[in-house]
């Protein structure tokens, strides 16, 4: 790896801490995590909150682990209640050992010093067994603040009966990502190559992420937003051409007007994350075996820059009195070989531990996608992802900004590109709202 | 939330206005008549299109859902849904039912009876600073229950009571609307004399309430029961800050965790319409039954004051 410049600095959150106990705001975790002595044949209890379906591989955690035995509690997901209650729940000092944190969001708890130091605890050795990029969504400071679950590495899913139909070549570049639009448009009876999904600004981002920009970084003790920069612009500036020509179907994604346009064709590809493979497959089962999976359009050819879509760490929180055998639990949760297979059948995305595809449930080949092992197009595309990518600590409040803007231009109002300079400046404003040091780039 | 928030609150209004046309008028009505029927007609359809689509929805599989026309049905499969939804995670749907049932119905019951004594005490009883008292209980009509789930859950970490029943059932036992509505009630309602005449006859203040007040107040006390039941039954915030174990969830923040999953598991977008449809059918037993009492009494004491 390269040297880098010290990444993140928390000494700017730490400098802020009085700033947001005057606002009013959560000041910090109100109890630190302490371990408490092991007594022998006294069993250890975790609480974990999580909205993904684990049971089945925490049920196998507890029948091969008697001494510690796990509670899995299923909250409703993040944004919907979840970060709530588990910011409440640390702000009164008695939050779960263990919690599911997506990526993205993983600088708002450090915010609060809402997770726990794991370097501290000695994890660093286990960092082989993990993709690079996804071990580097936790790491702030050299520490590491969470242990990587899973990622939604993008792909590009596309009916190969449509493009064949629209003599339509499968894009390798965003280029030729453009041309086949234009054919399926004259062609395709009223499909259109893809929707334009204002909803998703994770969606959007990851768009970014793989032309090489970087929204979010820090220097010294101050952030460093640079949102409105060359790459993303022209990134913007490619989706406003596909939505001036009416190439790409404004619309929603997932959700029933977009999954009906999965069902009917009206959509012929989507560029999209692994995770979306069980979206079709449940929602649009009627398309069985004519959708295929290829690697993401690049924007040189030749190039294989990758990008990730949604992924989530299995955090310790600030105040576990067991820190050390959650590390334990959730390392095994996220390697081992079956614990694994299970966590694939309960849809939790692509793993973080480094596998072998030949020897896991996700090697298999997929009817669904005419019999293709269209997850060596993910496998490769997560071992792609720049690793350097970095989210702001204020993801829930921005992330909206960018939701309004790409409504707005959906609805045919202004262009991506000059949106842009909107949302930098409105990612500053809530920096600042935080008390935290920040600049344009 | 709106799929299962909006039905639930729709079925009061088209069942009461369908009732407030007065039987049988000989003459040609007049030109106001057919335009209040019509707007009645207008507003039944509104509140009920909902509840219909998710009666039709509750039939379809998760891909028809999306795939077919929403207010018609196709390959309808009403009873295997509902089974799924039922048997689902180990049938923790049922959890969620009894739960929702005892917040809401031993919530409400103790809500009104409580709700009834302050009530009560505050429109009969001369003491010092019963205006205070009242007024102090006005201003938390005022205050929204969201604004409160944060420092309750606070104060309740302190006593060590989250993420038990009591946590919901507590805070739900407070209805300061209900104290008001029954204080306005028992002071045009429950006569001076009465109470005079009782007291005469030697009846304890207790036996007064329970035996005189509670009667005559009823029907103010069937609208609060139902205004508190119907507000535990769609309390979201509280129990989302409250419990953690999703056994102890009831159906609203149950259907979310549902919901809230779907982009991994799609089969829940059937089993959170199913759900839904489910959860709106007791709400809409209790208005029916509990609105002719409800109606009758309202008209009663506006009469009697």
């Amino acid at each position: 790896m390269p040297v880098r410049r010290k990444v993140l600095s928390w000494g700017a959150a730490a400098a802020a801490t009085p700033l947001l106990a005057a606002c009013g705001e959560s000041a910090g975790a109100a109890r630190l995590t302490k371990q408490a002595p092991r007594r022998d044949g006294k069993k250890v209890e975790l609480v974990f909150w999580t909205w993904v379906p684990l049971q089945k591989s925490v049920a196998l955690w507890n029948k091969t682990h008697p001494d510690v035995h796990v509670e899995l509690q299923i909250v409703p997901n993040g944004l919907n209640g979840g970060y709530q209650k588990m910011h409440s729940s640390l702000k009164a000092g008695s939050p779960p050992d263990l919690a599911q944190v997506e990526y993205h969001t993983i600088p708002e708890f450090l915010l609060v010093n809402g997770l726990t130091n794991l370097s501290k605890y000695g994890v660093d050795k286990l960092k082989d067994q993990y993709v690079d990029w996804q071990w580097n969504q936790g790491v702030f400071d050299g520490q590491l603040r969470a242990m990587p679950q899973a990622s939604g590495p993008m792909g590009f899913y596309y009916r190969k009966d449509i493009f064949e139909r629209c003599g339509a070549e499968v894009p390798g570049t965003w280029d030729e990502f453009r041309q086949a639009a234009i054919k399926i448009k004259k062609r395709g009876g009223g499909s259109r190559i893809t929707t334009f999904a204002p909803n998703s600004a994770l969606w959007f981002a990851s768009f970014s992420w793989q032309r090489g920009a970087r929204w979010i970084r820090t220097e010294g003790d101050t952030w460093i937003v640079d949102i409105d920069s060359e790459l993303s612009r022209e990134v913007a500036d490619f989706w406003d051409g596909l939505l001036r020509d009416e190439l790409v179907l404004p619309m929603a994604d997932l959700q029933s007007g977009w999954y009906r346009a999965a069902q009917t064709g009206r959509m012929a590809s989507w560029p999209g994350p692994h995770w979306g493979d069980a979206l079709l497959r449940g929602n649009a089962p009627g398309t069985k075996g004519k959708w295929r999976v290829t690697t993401l359009p690049q924007w040189e050819k030749g190039d294989n820059a990758s990008a990730n879509q949604g992924g989530s760490a299995t955090a310790v929180l600030q105040g576990s009195r067991h820190p050390a055998e959650a590390i334990e639990f959730a390392h095994w949760l996220n390697t081992d070989a079956k614990s694994i297979d299970l966590l694939v059948e309960a849809g939790y995305g692509w793993p973080a531990a480094r596998i072998d595809l030949g020897e896991s449930a996700l090697g298999k080949p997929d009817p669904f996608f005419g019999g293709q092992h269209y997850n060596e197009v993910f496998q490769e595309s997560d071992s792609n992802v720049d690793t350097s990518w970095k989210w702001a600590p204020t993801t829930s409040q921005s992330f909206e900004h960018i939701k309004d803007a790409m409504g707005r231009v959906a609805a045919g109002n202004g262009t991506l590109v000059d949106a842009l300079g909107d949302i930098q400046g409105r990612f500053l404003d809530d920096f600042r709202a935080k008390g935290l040091k920040v600049r344009s780039a | 939330m709106s799929a299962t928030t909006t039905p639930e609150a729709a079925p009061a209004a088209p069942v009461t206005s369908a009732r407030t046309t007065p039987p049988g008028p000989r003459r040609v009505p007049p030109p106001g008549r057919i335009l209040l029927v019509a707007s009645l007609a207008v507003a039944t359809v509104y509140f009920l299109l909902p509840v219909y689509w998710l009666v039709i929805a509750a039939t379809k599989s998760t891909d028809k859902i999306y795939g077919s026309n929403g207010f018609w049905f196709d390959s309808p499969r009403l009873l295997e849904n509902i089974g799924k939804v039922l048997s689902y995670d180990g049938h923790v749907y049922l959890y969620w039912v009894a739960n929702t049932l005892l917040y809401a119905g031993v919530g409400a019951l103790l809500a009104t009876l409580l709700a009834a004594a302050a009530g009560f005490a505050l429109a009969k009883y001369r003491f010092r600073g019963r205006e205070a008292v009242f007024k102090s209980v006005l201003a938390g009509v005022l205050l929204p229950h969201t604004a409160l789930a944060l420092p309750l859950y606070l104060l309740f970490n302190k006593v060590g009571l989250t993420n038990t029943y009591w946590a919901v059932l507590i805070p739900s036992v407070v209805s300061p609307f209900g104290v008001y509505l029954c204080r306005i009630f028992a002071e045009s309602s429950v006569d001076d004399t009465l109470l005079e005449a009782a007291r005469v006859d030697g009846a304890r203040e207790g036996r007064i309430f329970f035996g005189l007040a509670l009667r005559i107040m009823s029907p103010a006390l069937v609208t609060v029961f139902l205004f508190q039941f119907v507000g535990i039954w769609n309390n979201y915030f509280l129990p989302l800050v409250m419990l953690s174990d999703d056994r102890m969830y009831p159906i609203t923040l149950g259907l979310t965790t549902w919901q809230t999953s779907q982009d991994r598991i799609p089969e829940l977008v059937q089993y959170t319409v199913g759900g839904a449809f489910l959860s709106v059918i007791p709400l809409a037993v209790a208005m029916l039954v509990l609105q002719r009492y409800w109606r009758t009494g309202l008209t009663e004491g506006s009469v009697k004051g």
